[in-house]
């Protein structure tokens, strides 16, 4: 009992320490975000926010208004959106499937998705971006099919662990009871799954949302550029950074995702298929 | 109500044999259990042959792994049925939809709808039918009334005690107003208790509901008491079907015997004897005539020369005896069990265990007791003797 209390205590106050690491460099940008541009320098960097420093509100209104703002977030927006549906979607289904029918093809399937996991994107970001090209996947539009191809592996990985658990009677009762398999997903697999679903939407919403690399190659940036590659565009020629704005922004697009994250975990709660079959 | 034919059915699980998993695992369904293995697979059911009457409530009762939740689930369409034909009022239905052959089924787990309330499960079938919604609420409130769960509609399944939801289930299957009712085991994961109180009620139910009902358990005590007819089946086949009477009383054969009846048969191994018009019994140390009924049976249908059989008696039909009777068997009493109403005596008798019930009221009378290791005397009918053959363990005696 005496050991576990001070165990307790040791690990709360290693976590603690830890969060605030994490935790550290996010309150840094908020108070660079509403300092003067002149004090964020190599030496004031970490200075907090006081009278003699202080900008108000300017970096975000000269952020707010820098070209492209409003277009890179409502493609950010659309790309995040049409991704993160059409990945829960069908990984969903195919999940399902792939558990339910379990036959050679669908184990191998099931294999090949969560291999490409452990493919890392660096790999094959120059054939994939030769090959978006040639096949007219390289606008904000599109290139939630090549998200959709990314994000399966996880997100099959994920719904089919939870599949497995879900009592196969279920199903069968809603077979006799007249629903066809399209049915049988809808009114009676897709509500089961739902902490799943957020799960799942809140990991590839993070990953859509924050990716840098991947629309940096596809996309055609003198055209789209989303959110991560219009903060690179703060930084001026002769290597002059717009500092001030950049973390006004960079604060501004952290704040759809924090709500995103609150807003879900209320719905993330274990044991929703509780009730409906023994145990 | 309909009426159900099942002919020569049979189910076989194509074969494994040779195909292994990605590590190389064999599957373990083929070591486990009896069944035969033939070139196609492993054949759960066969020759299962059974007419369902209009409105009849048939039990298939087992052994786990006798292939009766197999046969309920062909039924149902969930399974697909390997050859042989069923048919539901003379229409065949091997290969129709479960949603088209107009049955519904309760499962052991109640497998209801987490999303859903109470009343939506219920509910849930006749929407999909598209039924108009004043009449839907009117037959999920019926429903709900002839169970007793009406106070519980707006809740959802989490919410229920095992025997609620068991209700809801049940609930389920009966708005659907179907020709047919199987139930897989609906009682098995209740407590004990609840499990006597619910068997009641779906005696009573089903005088309230019209339909055909195939009903399976593990469990004799259900068989016995809410079907009109029971199946009994081992490993894939059927051993008898007949009245909870029939099979209690006229047991086809050694595993039927030992299966149906609580405590199970005693058996011992005797010789049969032919001597003039008499049939007798030897055991190393006692000679029973047998009653002459049987003998007369005997000699119609017992063919001489196999003489070893295992003989059976019930232990309700053992009582205690006196000493100087010149029937009586004397053993050894090993372990006693007071159950309430009754004594369970385990007897060792020429190194074979026997059971004998006593009724706590003739034990008091008697005003003995059964301390372990004491020598009692019991005798038994000659009429209550059942005689199976040794070798295929089929019933000698049986009309």
């Amino acid at each position: 009992m005496q050991r576990e209390r001070t165990i307790n205590r040791v690990l709360s106050a290693f976590f603690t320490v830890l969060s605030l690491a994490w935790v550290y460099p996010m309150f840094m940008i908020l108070m660079n975000s509403l300092k003067d541009e002149s004090s964020i320098g190599t030496s004031t960097a970490f200075e907090l926010v006081g009278p003699q420093n202080a900008a108000g509100l300017a970096n975000y209104v000269s952020a707010l208004s820098k070209q492209g703002f409003a277009s890179a977030f409502a493609y950010s927006l659309v790309i995040t959106v049409t991704s993160v549906a059409l990945i829960l979607v069908c990984c969903s289904m195919c999940a399902w499937y792939v558990v339910r029918v379990n036959s050679r093809l669908c184990k191998g399937l099931y294999y090949l998705f969560v291999f490409s996991m452990v493919v890392p994107f660096q790999m094959l970001m120059f054939t994939l971006s030769n090959v978006a090209d040639s096949m007219g996947l390289n606008t904000p539009f599109n290139i939630c099919f090549i998200y959709l191809g990314f994000g399966a592996g996880l997100a099959v990985f994920m719904f089919a662990g939870f599949v497995k658990t879900i009592p196969l009677e279920i199903e069968e009762a809603a077979t006799i009871d007249g629903c066809n398999p399209v049915q049988t997903f809808f009114h009676v697999v897709l509500p089961i799954m739902k902490p799943t679903y957020i799960s799942v939407g809140i990991l590839e919403t993070m990953w859509v949302w924050n990716d840098y690399l991947l629309p940096y190659l596809v996309l055609d940036s003198t055209k789209y550029k989303t959110i991560p590659i219009l903060i690179q565009y703060f930084r001026g020629g002769y290597g002059h950074v717009e500092l001030g704005p950049m973390m006004a922004c960079i604060m501004m697009v952290i704040v759809p995702i924090v709500v995103v994250y609150l807003v879900c975990q209320r719905y993330i709660i274990s044991g929703v298929v509780s009730g409906a079959v023994k145990g | 109500m309909a009426q159900i034919v099942l002919k020569n059915i049979k189910k076989v699980y194509p074969n494994e044999r040779g195909r292994r998993g990605l590590f190389g695992r064999r599957r373990e369904e083929e070591r486990k259990s009896n069944l035969e293995v033939t070139s196609e697979g492993v054949v759960a059911v066969q020759d299962f042959d059974l007419t369902v009457g209009d409105g009849e409530f048939v039990v298939l009762v087992g052994p786990s792994g006798c292939g009766k939740s197999t046969t309920l689930r062909m039924i149902a369409g969930l399974e697909d049925i390997s050859s042989g034909d069923l048919l539901i009022d003379g229409r065949r239905v091997n290969d129709v939809a479960p949603k088209d052959r107009d049955i519904a089924m309760v499962f052991q787990s109640y497998a209801l709808y987490p999303n859903m309330t109470v009343y939506e499960n219920m509910a849930f079938t006749l929407k999909l039918k598209k039924v108009d919604p004043a009449e839907i609420d009117r037959k999920v409130r019926d429903a709900a009334e002839t169970l007793g769960i009406t106070p519980y509609l707006d809740r959802k399944p989490k919410a229920l005690s095992g025997g609620q939801r068991q209700r809801v289930a049940i609930g389920r299957a009966i708005v659907r107003d179907p020709k047919v009712f199987l139930m897989d085991e609906p009682l098995s994961n209740l407590d004990a208790k609840l499990r006597n109180q619910m068997r009641a009620e779906l005696i009573k139910l089903r005088h309230k509901v019209s339909g055909t009902f195939i009903y399976v358990t593990h469990d004799q005590t259900e068989a016995m008491t809410l079907g009109d007819r029971i199946v009994i089946m081992k490993d894939g086949y059927v051993q008898q079907i007949g009245t909870p009477q029939e099979v209690f009383n006229h047991p086809a054969n050694l595993f039927v015997a030992g299966f149906i009846g609580m405590p199970q048969m005693n058996f011992f191994d005797a010789h049969l004897v032919h001597v003039g018009n008499e049939y007798h019994l030897e055991t190393s140390d006692h000679d029973i005539a047998l009653a002459p009924q049987t003998c007369n049976r005997l000699s119609e249908s017992w063919v001489d020369g196999t003489s070893k059989v295992v003989a059976g008696v019930r232990p309700e039909q053992i009582s205690l005896a006196r000493e100087d009777d010149p029937d009586a068997i004397s053993g050894t009493v090993e372990v006693s069990e007071l159950m309430g109403s009754t004594v369970h005596v385990h007897v060792t008798v020429e190194g074979s265990e026997l059971v004998l019930v006593i009724p706590t009221v003739d034990f008091e009378r008697e005003g003995g007791s059964f301390a372990d290791g004491e020598r009692i005397s019991f005798k038994f009918d000659q009429n209550a003797i059942h005689l199976f053959d040794k070798e295929s363990g089929k019933n000698l005696v049986r009309s």
